[in-house]
């Protein structure tokens, strides 16, 4: 309805127009004689800017945009690349430092399995060294030890023979007298 | 009759020679409404040679400007059209940036509105009707005529759906240049009107202004609008014409 009514507004002075045989009569819309040159000019410029915008604008506008389209892109490409370069690195100190802290583990725990193997020789060096020396000593203790018995039993005889001898001729033999004794 | 009185809303669109031109019999003359014309072209002009006087990866205020109205007419172009449109992106970015410079232009006191003749907008709806209907039978053949038969409508209504199609098919370059021209005469004429008043009323000429104000506001969107308005809409002709099928 809206439409019709504005057709019906530019139409009708016109048609008033074309009656009355004027040209100033109503809208200057509808003045008839400026429309070849309306027209024309309007043909010329817009041709001429048609063509500017297709010959010159449009090309450079979308090589500048797709110049930066690609940058962006590649600057992404980049930084990814960059990225996973850096997480390799990453990865690879990871792998590193885990091996050598297995490394260092396996170092410790060796030296000390080589420490104790080295103290427990010692001892059992040590341990038989001194069952070595505790049964020589015992040994020679036993053999002075018989000795000294000896000695004594000797001695004692001898003590004893003597003494008998200043009491009676008969001197008993050292047997007789080690039999007594026992 | 209205000429003499200097707050004639309409005297604004009156045509006046400036250089008398004829070829063969016929007057071309160069007036002010082909002055404006070669200001909005000199002005769209003007932004892209400065904007693209130093291109750069990491554009200049003036670059981004004429990147923004093109990726903006390029994607409304896309999304209406798809890639077929791109053959007529050209003539789709040239027909926005004049439109929208006539408009603009327009706006400023004492300038012409070469977008506020009826003759201009109908020229580029009729070119576009002619356009959308050529290249219609161009790329479907007599398949074209389907827009006028839409898919799914019973047979039974086509005696009433066919004609309707077809008078509105007709009416597309009418409505197409009547809006963007009526849009323009009306809303330059109020500003007019209301300007008027500013003087007339004197020292209350105050309560106009302010509305003066607002309604400038309002016809800047509506400039920049109806620019948008019927590029949009050549771009759904177009793809009409492309896809009948929708």
């Amino acid at each position: 309805m809206k439409f019709f009514l504005k057709i019906f507004i530019f139409v009708l002075p016109l048609s008033r127009a074309y009656a009355e045989g004027q040209k100033s009569a109503g809208l200057p819309q509808m003045d008839i004689s400026t429309f070849p040159s309306q027209l024309f000019w309007l043909i010329i410029t817009f041709t001429a800017l048609y063509l500017f915008m297709w010959k010159f604008v449009i090309p450079r506008l979308s090589t500048t945009i797709e110049e930066r389209k690609d940058k962006i892109s590649n600057d992404i490409n980049d930084a990814e690349n960059l990225n996973s370069e850096a997480s390799k690195i990453l990865e690879n100190y990871d792998d590193k430092m885990n091996s050598a802290s297995l490394e260092s583990n396996e170092i410790v725990s060796s030296s000390k399995a080589t420490m104790n193997e080295y103290l427990d020789k010692l001892k059992k060096d040590n341990e038989i060294k001194i069952n070595s020396m505790i049964t020589e000593s015992e040994k020679k203790i036993h053999k002075q030890k018989q000795q000294s018995e000896q000695e004594i039993k000797k001695a004692t005889i001898d003590t004893i023979k003597s003494i008998v001898s200043k009491y009676v001729e008969s001197v008993p033999s050292d047997d007789e007298i080690s039999k007594k004794l026992n | 009759m209205a000429a003499d009185n200097p707050i004639d809303p309409i005297h604004q669109f009156e045509i006046s020679k400036i250089a008398e031109m004829q070829i063969a019999g016929i007057d071309i003359s160069f007036t002010n409404s082909s002055l404006f014309m070669v200001f909005a072209i000199a002005a769209t002009m003007t932004l892209f040679i400065l904007g693209l006087s130093k291109r750069s990866i990491i554009p200049n205020r003036m670059q981004m400007l004429s990147e923004l109205s093109y990726n903006f007419i390029a994607n409304m172009l896309r999304d209406q059209v798809g890639d077929q449109g791109r053959a007529y992106f050209p003539f789709i970015f040239s027909l926005f940036m004049f439109i929208f410079f006539c408009n603009f232009i327009g706006l400023i006191p004492y300038t012409f509105t070469v977008t506020s003749h009826l003759v201009v907008t109908f020229a580029f709806a009729g070119l576009i009707f002619l356009a959308v209907t050529i290249i219609g039978f161009m790329k479907n053949g007599l398949g074209y005529l389907r827009i006028f038969y839409p898919s799914g409508i019973p047979i039974f209504l086509a005696p009433l759906i066919v004609p309707i199609e077809i008078i509105s098919y007709l009416s597309k370059p009418i409505s197409l240049s009547v809006r963007l021209c009526a849009n323009m005469l009306a809303g330059h004429s109020i500003l007019k009107i209301f300007a008027g008043f500013i003087v007339m009323l004197g020292f209350l000429g105050f309560a106009p202004l302010i509305f003066l104000v607002v309604l400038y506001a309002l016809e800047t969107l509506i400039a920049a609008l109806q620019a948008y308005i019927f590029t949009i809409l050549t771009c759904i002709y177009l793809n009409d014409a492309l896809h009948p099928d929708h």
